[in-house]
């Protein structure tokens, strides 16, 4: 399914946390706390009710959110 | 220069030792990374960050999945730890086996 290759212990991971609460960090800082809702080979994210941080600063609230998956750092189970 | 090469090729294998194409390294780069599957390893970004964890597997990317981990963000000096994450291989440097983290 995934737009690239993947081995088990990714997959895995990746469905283990879909539909749980997640960190996602990305390159420029910036950090979503939020509901995945779905990711791809990509690591192309979108995430529900989730919460803009700048380091402990909470900037701004999303009901529904795209990320494009080359900003990505890491995605962390909450 | 041609010299030097002249003198470490062997004629019976047909090898040579400056030649990495030629041969089959020991060990594969990735094998390294697959026998640190289960203990502890450093995986440092070339942004400043660097994170230490147990590794429990990799891609073929080597996007890589830790638990336990401790993130550090060497330039801020900030720490902090997450149970277990996926590490994008993007701006992953190097990785080092049984690695004690950066002094901090």
């Amino acid at each position: 399914m995934s737009a690239v290759p993947t081995s088990a212990s990714t997959s895995n991971f990746l469905s283990d946390i879909t539909n749980s609460s997640v960190i996602v960090k990305l390159n420029n800082g910036f950090e979503y706390h939020g509901v995945l809702s779905s990711i791809d080979g990509f690591m192309n994210i979108v995430l529900e009710n989730s919460i803009e941080m700048v380091g402990s600063k909470e900037i701004r609230k999303y009901n529904e959110l795209f990320v494009r998956g080359n900003n990505v750092m890491y995605i962390a189970s909450q | 220069m041609s010299e030097d090469h002249s003198v470490i090729t062997d004629v019976a294998t047909g090898t040579s030792e400056l030649d990495i194409g030629a041969s089959i390294p020991s060990v594969l780069p990735l094998e390294l990374i697959d026998k640190s599957i289960g203990s502890k390893i450093w995986a440092i970004m070339s942004d400043f960050h660097e994170f230490v964890g147990t590794l429990v597997g990799f891609d073929d990317f080597v996007n890589i999945i830790l638990s336990d981990v401790t993130e550090y963000d060497v330039a801020r000096k900030v720490v902090c730890k997450r149970s277990k994450l996926l590490l994008s291989s993007r701006n992953l440097a190097m990785l080092v086996p049984e690695g004690k983290g950066p002094e901090i």
